[in-house]
């Protein structure tokens, strides 16, 4: 899945930072924002492939992003995996409404994000 | 009896002497007119002394019967007589009777009066007991009619508990919880030995949550006779338990985020991901740090685990809190240098000794002072003053910067643990500790108050007060 661009967002700069430079070393294009609010208008403006995106984040939590992107016709399919710290945040029943493709919890391994990443682009691609 | 005493004598006498005219005749003349004259006196002699014979036997059984009556049973009359002299023993024994009966019921009945009274002094004293308990308890009875209920079941559900008794359960309290009344009817259905509900209220003291807990009695037969319903506030322990719940998933959302960090650049090193030095420097670094900020976040929950149980061990002693300051300030100026932040500070002309323990107030200051210039951007101040009030007899620290300031509306929950101001996050780490921990130890260690005051865009101060002590410490020159 070379080429694809990915978003990811989080408030801690340094979880964005190393995902970037993971996906990189696989040919990913990658674009970022550390809140709900700038995710969101890079989600309109720059249509990623697949968002990654924290929970917990000021202004706008992941939840909340989601709810927005799920509102919007160029990004109400653009697949997500949820990052959280958090031990219970989403309902099975709210993830799928949501259209969230994948919860992982925090410490995640970079390796597993990427696995995540890869299958969920080649069933979007398989399903297209 | 005097009478018939005496009919028995004449009849004895007439026997004795028949017996005697009658030996004498037939020894001095055995024919003529002796013999049957002495024959009909033989005859009444005889009849006499049988019937004299069989009175006394009468009299003898009435004896007996008035024996075995005695004996029987000693409250009631014994039955009259026929023989007139037993008649006067038997009235006698009558009125005997009658006199001990009197007494011994007079008796009894002082006993019983004597009991009544203790008994109602207990059951008044239990009464008083149940209704000052602040549980609400209602008992009702195997037809759901209330048999005691106590003025805190009536202040919860708005009902007189002086006048609940016999009243149906229902009446009372259905138009106010329903869900009460069908509980107890359930438990009484079920003769369950105990049951438990958790029943929600909502009135003029606000939401709260009650235990409802009840029990059967149930009489000889296994039937149930009352069922007994008593309601504890758990409205407190429930808010307890959620912030124990909300602190142990915030602890464990703090001390994900940096470990998160530290694993993933972990991986990436260990997979080679680093491609060049300067990569892999950097990644070391990242590492270095997320630990150093793990190990500040263990060291701030421990600190206020502790001094909210009361573990920390306290060493008060009198201090200058112009002094503390200013040894704080000496190693803050290096940092606030390094962003172009200048600190400025008074000295009070009045002595500031304070009873504090030393290396807490230092952490204090340290937290204010740090948060001051981590949110103030370069080219800002940071000012402190002490100042001392000598009449309400205490000394007042602030700190004043020219930072990013706080939202009126996030401003009550600064001091909360592991509060940060969202807007503010971009522009400084931190726990979301240091100002909870400042508020532990001023508030519940020394005893004073913490406050603030803050505009977005012009700044914040932060501030402590603190009681004077008696002692007075001369400053360092």
């Amino acid at each position: 899945m070379t080429g694809k661009k990915v978003l990811v967002v989080d408030d801690e700069i340094h979880i964005v930072h190393v995902v970037a430079i993971k996906l990189r070393n696989n040919g990913y294009e990658v674009i970022s924002a550390q809140d709900g609010t700038e995710a969101f208008e890079l989600a309109v403006s720059q249509k990623p492939d697949i968002i990654v995106t924290d929970y917990q984040m000021p202004t706008m939590n992941g939840i909340e992003l989601v709810g927005k992107l799920r509102q919007n016709a160029q990004t109400n399919k653009t697949p997500v995996i949820m990052l959280t710290a958090r031990s219970f945040v989403i309902e099975d029943d709210q993830q799928q409404q949501l259209g969230i493709s994948e919860v992982l919890s925090k410490p995640f391994s970079p390796k597993e994000l990427l696995r995540s990443i890869e299958d969920i682009l080649y069933a979007k691609a398989v399903a297209d | 009896m005097r009478l018939e005493r005496s009919f028995y004598c004449v009849v004895a006498a007439f026997a004795a002497l028949t017996l005697v005219y009658c030996a004498l005749g037939f020894w001095a003349e055995r024919d003529g007119v002796f013999v049957p004259a002495a024959s009909v006196f033989c005859g009444a002699a005889a009849v006499g002394v049988i019937w004299l014979g069989w009175s006394f036997v009468r009299a003898g059984g009435e004896i007996t019967s008035i024996a075995t009556q005695l004996n029987c049973d000693q409250t009631h009359q014994i039955k009259p007589c026929r023989s007139a002299w037993l008649k006067v023993l038997t009235e006698a024994l009558n009125n005997r009777l009658s006199d001990e009966t009197s007494a011994q019921l007079k008796e009894q009945l002082k006993q019983l009066q004597i009991q009544n009274k203790l008994l109602s002094a207990q059951k008044t004293h239990i009464d008083q007991v149940i209704y000052s308990i602040r549980d609400a308890i209602i008992v009702v009875d195997e037809f759901d009619k209330v048999l005691l209920a106590n003025e805190a079941a009536g202040r919860l559900f708005g009902f007189d508990f002086a006048t609940a008794a016999n009243k149906p359960v229902s009446e009372l309290v259905e138009g106010a919880k329903p869900e009460f009344v069908d509980f107890l009817r359930q438990s009484r259905t079920s003769r369950a030995p105990g049951s438990r509900k958790e029943i929600d209220f909502d009135d003029a003291e606000g939401p709260r949550v009650f235990d409802c807990r009840v029990s059967c009695v149930c009489d000889d037969g296994g039937r149930v006779c009352a069922v007994v319903a008593v309601l504890h506030d758990i409205t407190r322990e429930k808010e307890i338990a959620q912030m124990k719940n909300d602190f142990v998933s915030h602890v464990s959302h703090e001390l994900k985020t940096p470990l998160a960090s530290i694993m993933a650049y972990s991986e990436m090193l260990t997979d080679g991901e680093a491609n060049d030095e300067q990569t892999r420097n950097e990644f070391y670094s990242v590492i270095r740090t997320q630990a150093q900020r793990l190990n500040r976040l263990i060291e701030d929950i421990l600190n206020i685990a502790r001094i909210e149980s009361g573990l920390v061990k306290v060493e008060k002693q009198p201090v200058s809190l112009a002094i503390l300051m200013e040894e704080q300030l000496q190693m803050i100026r290096s940092f606030a240098q390094e962003k172009d932040i200048r600190i400025c500070s008074e000295k009070p002309i009045v002595h500031d000794c304070v009873l504090v323990d030393k290396d807490m107030v230092s952490q204090v200051i340290v937290n204010l002072l740090s948060n001051a210039v981590k949110y103030t951007k370069p080219g800002g101040t940071v000012h402190v003053f002490t100042e001392v009030d000598e009449i309400s007899k205490k000394v007042t620290v602030k700190v004043v910067d020219t930072g990013v300031g706080i939202p009126a509306d996030e401003l009550e929950h600064v001091f909360d643990k592991f509060y940060r101001v969202g807007a503010n996050k971009p522009q400084a780490k931190g726990t979301g500790l240091g100002l909870s921990l400042v508020k532990q130890i001023v508030e519940k260690v020394h005893g004073g108050n913490v406050f603030v005051q803050s505009k977005v865009g012009a700044g914040s101060t932060f501030g402590f007060e603190l009681g004077l002590a008696t002692e007075v410490v001369t400053a360092k020159s």
